[in-house]
């Protein structure tokens, strides 16, 4: 629906929060983009300033938060109008996660840096983040574009992310199981392909919503998943 | 999911109370509604909305007949009432408004008493033999049109002496008073302030447990609060029927899309 209202101060209302949404999108694919760069060579001072940026990710949240309230209360908007700031309010909420992810990938770096380095790890996480980065920058352009297709394709795409983050887990597993002295470096680098794997399911949260906000349906039918760890077991000897 | 709150809003009966099919409405030459089908439950609300001149309120008076009284309309089609054609010739247009009853959107209380205003209808219709009988009557009207508690110290005033939603809420005691089973209501809140407009739907609300009210406003933000269905009318056409619910998150035609989203369509 791209003809303007009738009332223009409503087309600006809806532009400036999308607007909004778009700035804090930018701010959270640096953020991934920034961490994983951090992670893979060792730099303490980038991941530091990618734990003190994410407190303008939250800002921008509040605004969509207070600007939408805003909306709702002086436009009534209905129907398409409506389900839009619905979408806004959701996406903000997604990316303020996928910043605070982000936030603390810089935290792990910090504490990683005083390990061993685990061999390989980095340089796949950072083609994790790539991953997931670029899923996130299409849902927003799907957003941006009402365009469905994109959006689906975003949705199927987050099956790679959670075969990646699989690899990744048994991999750490060899490396804890060869040496204990791995342990602690390991379990960050978990937690880090973890939380890459969530960014990964927020992209697809905004990819759905953003069907929603074209199509009026949420969509039902069952994503592909390729995480199974949860059924992953290792005997020990 | 099966909320009570859902449950309450969702369309209680799937009887049909009136069915118009293929309705056409002619003023001289010009044709103001074109092929209308249209099904309206019975204990539902059903709101019409569209622009100024889109033929909702000419589609709202043929289902009780007002436009017989301007010469130069005709009405083609059927509109039945409970299966009854009500142009059929064997029909009284007053008995028929005795059922379909009707406010308008302004005001227009008879130059009577308050309580002759709203014994009018029960007394030529006979459905009060006592005096007691319509005493009751008249109060419970009264009370269900969110009036009682402002006029009972003075009943035998004149109506036409009471502030503009004070009429208008005297015009709702009177159409309820002969018991219609469908209300027509025509703007009727156009001229209240927004605690009588709150009274009235709240009145539309509690109608709707035993009659079937059919509403034209031009405000989308009442049509979504007060009925189960709305229709849209656009240039003389039902554009779309639907449950409000739906009309208003996700409607299925591009001109209801517009309309209620204040675009130019």
């Amino acid at each position: 629906m791209n003809d303007p209202h009738i009332l223009s101060a409503f087309d600006r209302d809806l532009e400036g929060i999308q607007a909004l949404i778009m700035k804090m999108g930018g701010l959270v694919e640096v953020a991934i983009s920034d961490a994983t760069k951090a992670l893979e060579t060792r730099d303490v001072e980038l991941a530091e300033q990618v734990r003190k940026n994410d407190a303008a990710i939250d800002a921008l949240e509040e605004q969509v938060n207070i600007e939408a309230a805003r909306v709702i209360a002086i436009r009534a908007p209905a129907a398409s109008d409506l389900r839009t700031i619905l979408t806004v309010m959701k996406l903000a909420g997604n990316l303020e996660r996928v910043g605070d992810y982000a936030k603390n990938l810089g935290k792990r770096t910090s504490a990683l840096v005083q390990m061993p380095v685990i061999e390989g790890a980095p340089g796949a996480l950072r083609r994790m983040g790539r991953q997931v980065e670029n899923m996130l920058h299409d849902a927003l352009d799907a957003f941006v574009q009402g365009d469905v297709e994109l959006a689906i394709d975003v949705r199927d795409r987050d099956e790679e992310v959670d075969q990646m983050y699989n690899a990744l887990f048994r991999e750490f597993l060899t490396f804890m199981m060869e040496d204990p002295r791995n342990i602690s470096a390991c379990m960050h680098l978990h937690f880090i392909a973890k939380n890459i794997e969530r960014m990964g399911d927020h992209a697809t949260s905004i990819a759905e919503q953003v069907i929603y906000n074209v199509t009026g349906e949420i969509p039902d039918e069952e994503r592909p998943k390729g995480d199974n760890t949860s059924y992953t077991f290792e005997t020990m000897e | 999911m099966k909320d009570i709150q859902l449950e309450n809003r969702a369309v209680t009966d799937e009887k049909t109370k009136i069915a118009a099919n293929n309705v056409n409405v002619y003023y001289g030459d010009t044709r103001a509604i074109k092929d209308v089908n249209i099904d309206i439950k019975s204990r539902t609300v059903t709101a019409f909305i569209g622009p100024s001149g889109c033929g909702k309120s000419t589609f709202l008076r043929c289902l009780n007949r007002m436009n017989d009284t301007i010469d130069s309309c005709r009405v083609e089609g059927r509109i039945l009432l409970d299966n009854e054609d009500i142009y059929d010739t064997k029909v009284d247009p007053v008995q028929l408004r005795a059922k379909v009853g009707m406010v308008f959107q302004k005001p227009n209380p008879f130059p009577k008493s308050i309580y002759d205003n709203v014994a009018y209808g029960p007394r030529i219709h006979g459905l009060a033999s006592k005096k007691a009988d319509l005493d009751g009557i008249v109060e419970d009207s009264l009370r269900k049109a969110a009036l009682w508690d402002e006029v009972k110290d003075r009943l035998q005033a004149p109506g036409t002496g009471l502030s503009g939603g004070q009429q208008q809420r005297l015009c709702i005691a009177r159409a309820i008073a002969t018991s219609p089973e469908v209300l027509l209501m025509d703007e009727p809140c156009s001229a209240l302030d927004p605690i009588a407009t709150a009274q009235v739907e709240e009145l539309i609300d509690g109608l709707r447990t035993n009659f079937s009210v059919v509403i034209v406003t031009h405000s989308m933000q009442q049509a979504a609060r007060v009925s189960q269905q709305t229709a849209f009318f656009h240039l003389g056409n039902l554009v779309e029927l639907g449950d409000t619910d739906h009309v208003f998150t996700n409607p299925t035609d591009p001109r209801t899309e517009s309309y209620i989203t204040g675009r130019i369509g």
